[in-house]
């Protein structure tokens, strides 16, 4: 579940833990109503929504930003139309792409965006893992999506734009 | 306004979850409009990066487990302390620093010399009468000053 969230392992780590402490000390407030995975997956949501909520927020994210294997990747794939399989080091590279974008996100729209998108989770799941409305699991996704859509355009445009202006 | 339908069919849902007529229409459209293609393309992009964040598993160090059950141990240990002992290791430094101050303070007030107050060497200078009568002295006493030599003059006069 942390693994969702985080991609470096110590983050994993600590979110996992904090996970089981408070699934240990929070035993007696479980109710036997639900499943005991779907009130571990609702402590771990809200856990690692915590540990997103801390990290530092940045706003917008430009070419400059990008590292050289970023910008390739970007370069490789914007031109291409279907989805070719990835390499191993492509992959972890989309992958530090993904959470440099995703750090343009406010935390609740991270977590509705790689729940859903990412793990292809319904919005009745999210909602049930994370005690928020359907509706706003919704809007959630949908602001994310755009917001995530756009930045990505932006990127594209920039990187279009200074192609054009090395080959004038 | 055919644009903005190709778009909110884009931000509806998840590119991997559109139907296979909508990924039609997208496409068909997107050969025709160059802002509908832009979007279409960084929403493809989007989704590819999405799936390979999440597919991407971290594998938990040999020593997790131990150190769960360190911290679980840990977190009992101090629950199991009484509050008032967990209040005292957490001001212990506070209440000895502020003994340690106020026993220094009361040794300094029982050996440290006396120094006589201004007011006590110069009442005896001055007489009840002459304060009394003198009121058009230039010597200006203060309040105290008067209040002392009042009373001296009294005691004096009860020794008496």
């Amino acid at each position: 579940m942390a693994n969702r969230f985080f991609r470096q392992r110590a983050l994993v780590e600590e979110a996992a833990q904090e996970v089981f402490l408070k699934a240990f000390t929070q035993l007696d407030s479980y109710e036997g109503r639900g499943s005991m995975e779907g009130w571990l997956t609702r402590i771990a949501t809200n856990t690692c929504l915590n540990m997103v909520r801390s990290a530092k927020r940045r706003p917008e994210l430009a070419v400059a930003d990008l590292t050289d294997d970023e910008n390739h990747w970007l370069d490789t794939n914007a031109g291409h139309t279907g989805d070719e399989p990835q390499s191993v080091e492509d992959k972890v590279v989309a992958s530090d792409l993904a959470d440099r974008l995703l750090g343009t996100l406010p935390a609740e729209d991270q977590v509705a965006l790689l729940m859903i998108d990412g793990e292809n989770a319904s919005v009745k799941e999210v909602a049930e893992a994370t005690g928020w409305s359907e509706s706003k699991v919704k809007v959630r996704a949908f602001r994310a999506r755009r917001k995530l859509r756009e930045t990505m355009e932006k990127l594209l445009g920039s990187k279009a734009g200074r192609r054009e202006g090395k080959l004038a | 306004m055919k644009n903005k339908h190709i778009i909110e069919i884009l931000e509806n849902s998840p590119l991997p979850a559109l139907s296979d007529s909508d990924l039609a229409t997208i496409t068909s459209h997107a050969k025709e409009c160059e802002s509908c293609e832009r979007a279409y393309q960084a929403a493809r992009l989007s989704a590819i990066i999405l799936s390979e964040r999440v597919s991407v598993p971290v594998e938990p160090s040999p020593f997790f487990q131990t150190r769960v059950l360190a911290a679980w141990r840990e977190k009992q240990s101090i629950e199991n302390v009484p509050a008032w002992s967990r209040l005292w290791k957490s001001t212990r430094a506070l209440v000895s620093s502020m003994a340690l101050t106020t026993a220094a303070l009361g040794v300094l007030s029982f050996f440290a010399p006396g120094v006589p107050s201004a007011g006590e060497d110069t009442a005896s200078a001055y007489s009840a009468e002459a304060v009394l009568m003198d009121q058009q002295s230039d010597d200006q006493m203060s309040y105290e000053q008067v209040l002392s030599t009042i009373y001296n003059d009294e005691n004096d006069d009860d020794v008496r």
